[in-house]
């Protein structure tokens, strides 16, 4: 009777077993480790819905963003034009600061310190920010001009609109120079058209998913 | 009417300097490739010879100086808002008066106060523009909902005195 006794005393505030080996006792042949929880499973499964959702639900929609009327997903390149061209603008002044300080220190080397010299060095400063930046700003709104007409032209957006965009900026930029400067002004806007095209496009090119949206 | 999507504000600069660029180099390049046109020499080849190389040379430099105008005043005006902290006409005004001032510096002090005021009272008179404007375009939807006077069933006290008054 003192056997009895003592497995069956510790197992009477939760378990609702009845007879047999309570919560603090082994485990008999008859109780689960989930049963021995406390929650009582009978007739459920021992996955939690909670904690293992099916994989199909968790699928990356592109339709998930609702997007306001006659807008689209991505910007325009009309919309990206000005961006464009005010950041190869500042690009071309900061460049063209630079390569001033540069050429003013060199070039005023023999001189000492003072006014004049400074005055110079501001002078190439200035000279070359603004002529680069006129530079890189012409080019730039060329090759939106052009990559906007042409995706009004085709209809479709794709990087064929960037390589023949940067392809006829090259060509209209070296015209002046005749038939042979216009050619190799187009090869130079074709090489650098290409390049970005494919630094856009490199993940997809290799197979692999883009880790950036 | 459309929504009017500007940048948020460091990107504002940018796309401000790009559109001045714009702005000038296109309005630039008409005006030069009449000037150059008419500068040039009696004969349509010489005269369209001469107005490609105005336009070719003096287009970019209009665009660069409307861009460091667009570009120089669209980075006070982020300025402004930032300590300001709100977004007003007062603060386009008072940026159009600073880029007047800053681009006038090399000539001296007195030149910097005309080009401000010329600046600052051009900006007023945009905004004002754009005031206006948005005044009379929501003036011409219909009026709010009118609420009718009805009289309220008010307790006949004191204020049925009032009437006996009048």
């Amino acid at each position: 009777m003192e056997d009895n006794k003592e497995p069956s005393g510790p197992s009477s505030p939760g378990s609702k077993s009845a007879g047999g080996f309570g919560l603090f006792g082994s485990a008999g042949p008859q109780y689960s480790k989930t049963e021995l929880a406390g929650v009582p499973l009978t007739g459920m499964s021992p996955l939690s819905p909670y904690l293992n959702v099916d994989p199909r639900y968790l699928l990356q929609d592109t339709d998930e963003f609702i997007l306001p009327t006659g807008a689209n997903k991505t910007r325009g390149r009309f919309e990206l034009a000005f961006f464009t061209i005010g950041g190869c603008c500042i690009t071309g002044a900061v460049f063209g600061a630079v390569n001033g300080l540069r050429m003013g220190l060199s070039e005023t080397r023999n001189m000492a310190w003072s006014k004049p010299r400074n005055v110079q060095i501001l002078n190439m400063v200035t000279r070359q920010g603004a002529t680069w930046a006129n530079t890189l700003g012409s080019l730039a709104l060329l090759y939106s001009a052009f990559g906007v007409i042409i995706e009004k032209a085709r209809g479709a957006e794709d990087e064929l609109n960037t390589i023949a965009a940067g392809t006829l900026t090259g060509v209209l930029y070296k015209s002046p120079g005749g038939l042979r400067g216009a050619a190799r002004g187009g090869l130079v806007g074709l090489t650098l058209s290409g390049l970005y095209a494919l630094y856009n496009n490199w993940d997809r090119l290799k197979g692999s998913s883009p880790t950036r949206y | 009417m459309e929504e009017y999507a500007r940048e948020p504000c460091p990107w504002r600069i940018v796309d401000d300097c790009g559109g001045a660029f714009t702005m000038g180099a296109i309005g630039g390049g008409i005006f030069q490739a009449v000037k150059g046109f008419r500068n040039s020499p009696s004969g349509m080849n010489h005269r369209m010879r001469g107005s490609l190389t105005a336009i070719r040379t003096r287009a970019p430099q209009l665009g660069g100086s409307f861009a460091v105008w667009g570009g120089l005043f669209s980075m006070i005006d982020c300025g402004l808002v930032k300590v300001r902290g709100k977004e007003d006409p007062w603060n386009s005004i008072t940026s159009g008066a600073m880029t007047g001032a800053i681009l006038a510096a090399r000539n001296g002090p007195v030149a910097m106060v005309g080009s401000a005021a010329m600046g600052g009272i051009l900006l007023a008179l945009i905004e004002g523009a754009g005031i206006l404007l948005t005044r009379f375009a929501s003036a011409q939807f219909p009026t709010g909902p009118q609420f009718a006077e009805e009289p309220s069933p008010m307790p006949a006290s004191s204020f049925g005195d009032y009437r006996q008054f009048q």
